[in-house]
C-alpha cells in the first residue's frame, strides 16, 4: 500500500538508441541511484561539513597564541592521543592547519568512509538481494552496468560530501591549497574503502553481511594506522603505510602539502575495481562466491530473546570485539602516557602529576568507548525498526505476543550487550594498565569508570527506543544524537559553553579523573529508564508499520 | 451462533488516503468466506485491523467476540494469519522459523507440522534468505495451518505458489473447514474462492459493494445463452421485446444473448416457442460477478462490458 502522493514521472526520453554491451544502461541506473541517494547524501554533506567547520572555528578561537599551540602539540603527541588523532605532522609549529589535519582530519575521514562503504553495499548488494536487480537486468542493461553504476553512485556521494566540505573549509582562515589536499585525502580514503567493499560484497549474497565486511575492513584500516602512528610518528611506520587512512594522513596538508601518498590510494581503487569486476563476471545473479549451506530442519530458537540474539549475534560480537579490543589497547598504552608526562617538565606543570594525567586521558577514552557502545545500541534499535518495516515484526505480533515483549527483547538484549561490552572493555583496559603501570588498583578503577558510563549508553538506547515508539519514521534520527554525543565526547572542550548539556556523559562523573558521585549517575539512569518506558508505551499505542 | 468476524462501518485513513471507508464484513462461524477486491481496495488493511496491528479510526470490529485491538494477545491464541508478502528472518531456516512461531504460540502438534511440510514439499533446511517467494509462502502456510486455532485469516495465500501447491492448499483448507474452523480467504484467484467459499464479500475503495452466497451473487449477474433455433428471425423478434435481454446476436441457426436472472424463464419460453434445438447456458462465474462490480473501471480501462 502506497500512501505517498503519486506524481507523474518523467516522460520516456526521446531519441533512445538501443543500448548494447556490458555497460549498456549504466547512465540510467546511475541517475536512478543518485535520485534515491539525494537526501542521504545531503544529510551527510551538511553534517560532515558543518561539524568540521564548527570545530575549525573553535580550534582557531582556543589556540591563538604560539604557547597555547605548543602545549596542544605536547598533549596530542602523547601515544594515547596519537592513536585517536594522526601521525603528528607539524607538531613543532602547531598552527591551525597542522591542528586541523592532525586532529580533525581522521574524524572527517572516518564518517565519509563509512558513508562510502554503506553506499556501496546499498547499491551493489541490497537490490540484488530483494530482487530489484532482476527487474533491472531484464531490461536492456549490461552485465557490468549495475556494479559500475553502484560504484559511481557511491563515488558521487563521496565527492559531493567532499565538495561541500571544501566549500566550508574555504570560508575559514585555513590555507586554500592545504584545504584542497585535505579534502582530496578524505575523498581518497573513502573511495579506497568503498571499492574494497565492492570486492568483499561479491563474497556474500546479503547486504547486511556486505555492510559488516566493509565496516570490518574500515576498522582494520583504522587499527593499523593507530598502531603505526604510535610506533612511528610522522608516517614512518610500515603499519601506517598498510592502511588507506595512513596514506591519506601522510599527505600532511597545511604543513608538508604532499600529494604523492595519494598515488597509493588511486592504485588501490583501480585494483579493487578490477578485482570486483572479475568476481562479478564469475558469479550468478543472486548468489555470493561463498556457498549457502543447509541448516537445521528443526528449530531450537527459544522465544523472542533467542530470536533477537540469533538475528543480532554477529552485530553484538563484532561491536563487542571492537570495543573490548580498543579498551585493552588503551590500557596497554597507559604506561606510554606516564613516560611521556614524566619526561616533560612543562607538560607535567600543565597536567599535574603523571597519575592525574593518566587518569584524565583514560577518562576521555572511557567515554570514547561508551560512544562506540552507544552506536551499537543505535544499530540494535534500528534493527527492531527494520523488523517492523519489513513485516517480520507483524509476523510475531499476530501471535499471542504482546508488543512490549517484542520490542523489549530487542532493547533488553541491546542493554545487556552494551553493559557487558563496557564492563569487559573496562576490565581489560584496567588489566592492561595494571600490567604496564605495575598498579593492580587500575583494574577496579577502570572497570568502575567503564561501569559509570553505562547509564549514558542507556540514555542513547532510551532516545532510540522513544523515537521508535513515538516517532517511528524518525528512528534513524538517533544517529544525529550519537554523532552529537560523540562530538561532545571527543571535542567537548572546543565547543561553546552549554553546547554539551544534552549529552549524558557531560553529567556523569569522569572516572577515574573525578571522584564517584552517585546523584548524577542515578539521575541519568532514571532518564534512560523513562525514555525506554516512553518508547515501550508508544509502541503499544500506535499502528504497526510494514 | 455468533459471527466469527463482525465489522461495521470501519474507517481507517493513512494521511489523506481513506483505505477503509465504512466497511461492513460479516463472517459466520464455521464458514469459508471469500474476500475479494482489486489491489488497494483495503483487503489487507481490514485484515491488519482485525489482527490488532492497526487501530481503526471509526466503526466497530469484533473478532471471535473480542476487541481486536484491546484483546489482541488473547485473541491471537485462537487466530492464525498468512500475510500477502511473507518476510522471514534471513538467517533462520524454514524449519527453525516454523518451530519458533509455533513455540511463541505455545506449542504446535509436531505430527501436523511434519505432515504439512511434506504435503507442501517444503525443504525445511534452507535458510530463509535463499527461499523463493513461493517457498517463503509455504513456510507461512505451514506455520499458520499447523496451529490449532478457530479462525484462519489468509491474505492471498496462494500467490507465488505453483498450481499443484494451489491444489494442495485447497485440500488443506477444506479439511480445516471440515474441522469446524472459520476461514477468511482474501484472494485474486477467483476460481479458488469459487471452489472453497461458502459466502463472498466484494469490496471496492474501502467499502463492501456486495456480499452473499455465490448463488445470491450469481443472481445479480447475467447468464450467457447460446441456443440453436429453427426460426431464428422469430426468436430474435420475441427476445428483443423482452426486458433483461442484452447483447442479442444471431447467425443462420443460433441466437446468442446475455440475460438477467429474473428474465431467464421468459427467455426459455421464447426459445421454446421458436423451435429450440439446443441450448448451452453459461451461469456467471465469480469472475463475471467480480468484473460486473468493477464495470465502470473496466470501461475506463477500455475493456468491454460483460
Amino acid at each position: 500500500m502506497t500512501t505517498a502522493a503519486v506524481r507523474p514521472g518523467p516522460a520516456p526520453g526521446r531519441g533512445v538508441t538501443t543500448p548494447h554491451g556490458p555497460l549498456a544502461g549504466t547512465g540510467r541506473l546511475l541517475r536512478l541511484a543518485l535520485r534515491t541517494d539525494r537526501w542521504t547524501t545531503a544529510v551527510w554533506a551538511v553534517a560532515v561539513a558543518g561539524l568540521t567547520h564548527a570545530s575549525v572555528v573553535a580550534l582557531a578561537e582556543l589556540y591563538r597564541a604560539p604557547e597555547q599551540q605548543a602545549a596542544r602539540a605536547e598533549l596530542i603527541a602523547a601515544p594515547a592521543a596519537t592513536a585517536l588523532a594522526g601521525p603528528g605532522h607539524g607538531l613543532d609549529d602547531y598552527t591551525l592547519g597542522a591542528m586541523t589535519a592532525n586532529e580533525l582530519g581522521l574524524w572527517v575521514m572516518v564518517p565519509v568512509a563509512i558513508m562510502g562503504v554503506l553506499a556501496v553495499s546499498r547499491h551493489l548488494r541490497a537490490p540484488e538481494e530483494d530482487g530489484r536487480l532482476e527487474i533491472l537486468r531484464s531490461q536492456p542493461v549490461g552485465r557490468a552496468a549495475p556494479v559500475v553504476a553502484g560504484l559511481l553512485a557511491a563515488a558521487t556521494g563521496v565527492l559531493v560530501v567532499g565538495a561541500v566540505l571544501l566549500a566550508a573549509l574555504l570560508t575559514t582562515d585555513l590555507d586554500p591549497g592545504g584545504s584542497v589536499l585535505l579534502v582530496a585525502s578524505v575523498v581518497a580514503v573513502a573511495l579506497v574503502l568503498a571499492s574494497a567493499t565492492a570486492v568483499v560484497a561479491q563474497l556474500t549474497t546479503h547486504a547486511r553481511t556486505s555492510d559488516a565486511l566493509g565496516m570490518a575492513l574500515l576498522g582494520l584500516a583504522f587499527l593499523l594506522r593507530a598502531v603505526g602512528d604510535v610506533r612511528g610518528p610522522r608516517s614512518t611506520s610500515v603499519w601506517t603505510w598498510a592502511s588507506p587512512f595512513g596514506w591519506s594522513q601522510a599527505t600532511a596538508p597545511y604543513t608538508l602539502d604532499r600529494w604523492w601518498p595519494l598515488l597509493a590510494s588511486v592504485a588501490a581503487v583501480v585494483v579493487d575495481v578490477l578485482v570486483a569486476a572479475v568476481l562479478v563476471r564469475r558469479r550468478d545473479l543472486g548468489t555470493g562466491l561463498l556457498p549457502e549451506r543447509p541448516g537445521p530442519a528443526r528449530g531450537r530458537v527459544a522465544g523472542l530473546v533467542g530470536l533477537a540474539w540469533r538475528s543480532r549475534r554477529t552485530a553484538v560480537l563484532s561491536w563487542g570485539t571492537g570495543v573490548v579490543v580498543t579498551g585493552a589497547l588503551i590500557g596497554v598504552l597507559a604506561a606510554a602516557v606516564v613516560d611521556f608526562v614524566d619526561g616533560d617538565a612543562d607538560l607535567a606543570a600543565i597536567l599535574g602529576e603523571p597519575d592525574d594525567a593518566v587518569a584524565a586521558v583514560l577518562a576521555l577514552y572511557v567515554v570514547v568507548l561508551a560512544v562506540a557502545a552507544a552506536a551499537y545500541v543505535a544499530t540494535a534499535v534500528g534493527a527492531a525498526r527494520a523488523d517492523e518495516t519489513s513485516g517480520r515484526a507483524a509476523g510475531l505480533l499476530v501471535l499471542p505476543v504482546p508488543r512490549v515483549r517484542w520490542l523489549g527483547a530487542h532493547v533488553g538484549l541491546a542493554a545487556v550487550a552494551a553493559t557487558a561490552m563496557m564492563l569487559l572493555a573496562g576490565l581489560l583496559m584496567g588489566a592492561g594498565a595494571a600490567v604496564t603501570l605495575h598498579d593492580a588498583g587500575q583494574v577496579g578503577r577502570l572497570a568502575g569508570a567503564a561501569a559509570v558510563t553505562v547509564p549514558g549508553v542507556l540514555v542513547v538506547l532510551g532516545v532510540a527506543t522513544a523515537l521508535l515508539g513515538l516517532l517511528p519514521r524518525a528512528t534513524g534520527a538517533v544517529w544525529a544524537y550519537v554523532a552529537y554525543v560523540g562530538t561532545v565526547g571527543l571535542f567537548g572542550e572546543l565547543l561553546p559553553d552549554g553546547a554539551d548539556a544534552l549529552s549524558p556523559f557531560t553529567h556523569l562523573p569522569a572516572l577515574p579523573a573525578a571522584p564517584m558521585d552517585w546523584p548524577p549517575v542515578l539521575a541519568v539512569t532514571a532518564v534512560a529508564v523513562l525514555l525506554v518506558a516512553a518508547g515501550l508505551a508508544g509502541v503499544r499505542r500506535r499502528d504497526v508499520d510494514g | 451462533m455468533t459471527d466469527a468476524i463482525a465489522v461495521r462501518g470501519l474507517v481507517k485513513t493513512f494521511g489523506r488516503t481513506r483505505a477503509l471507508d465504512g466497511l461492513d464484513l460479516h463472517v459466520r462461524t464455521g464458514e469459508v468466506h471469500g474476500f475479494l477486491g482489486p489491489n488497494g481496495a483495503g483487503k489487507s488493511t481490514t485484515i491488519r485491523v482485525l489482527l490488532g496491528l492497526l487501530r481503526a479510526d471509526a466503526g466497530e470490529a469484533r473478532l471471535l467476540g473480542g476487541d481486536p485491538w484491546g484483546d489482541a494477545v488473547a485473541l491471537h491464541r485462537r487466530v492464525a494469519h498468512v500475510p500477502a508478502d511473507v518476510t522471514l528472518w534471513p538467517q533462520l531456516t524454514g524449519g527453525e522459523t516454523i518451530d519458533l512461531l509455533g513455540r511463541l504460540r505455545g506449542g504446535v502438534d509436531p505430527r501436523r507440522r511434519d505432515a504439512l511440510v511434506e504435503r507442501f514439499e517444503l525443504d525445511p533446511r534452507v535458510r530463509a534468505r535463499a527461499y523463493s517467494t513461493g517457498n517463503r509462502k509455504k513456510v507461512a502456510l505451514v506455520a499458520a495451518l499447523a496451529a490449532d486455532v478457530d479462525l484462519l485469516l489468509l491474505d492471498e495465500p496462494t500467490s507465488g505458489l505453483d498450481p499443484l501447491m494451489g491444489a494442495v492448499f485447497q485440500e488443506v483448507v477444506r479439511e480445516a473447514a471440515a474441522d469446524g474452523r472459520t476461514v477468511l480467504l482474501s484472494s485474486h484467484v477467483l476460481a479458488e474462492v469459487e471452489a472453497l467459499a461458502d459466502r463472498v464479500t466484494i469490496i471496492r475503495r474501502g467499502r463492501a459493494v456486495s456480499t452473499g452466497t455465490l448463488e445470491d451473487l450469481r443472481g445479480l449477474t447475467r447468464t450467457t445463452v447460446v441456443a440453436g433455433v429453427a426460426d431464428v428471425a422469430g426468436a430474435r423478434r420475441a427476445l428483443t421485446a423482452l426486458e433483461g435481454v442484452h447483447h442479442l446476436a444471431a447467425d443462420d441457426a443460433h441466437v446468442t444473448l446475455a440475460v438477467d436472472a429474473p428474465a431467464l424463464g421468459a427467455v426459455l419460453a421464447a426459445l421454446a416457442a421458436h423451435g429450440v434445438r439446443s441450448v448451452v447456458a453459461h451461469p456467471p462465474t465469480l469472475e463475471d460477478v467480480f468484473l460486473r462490480q468493477y464495470g465502470d473501471e473496466l470501461a475506463g480501462l477500455g475493456v468491454g462490458d460483460r
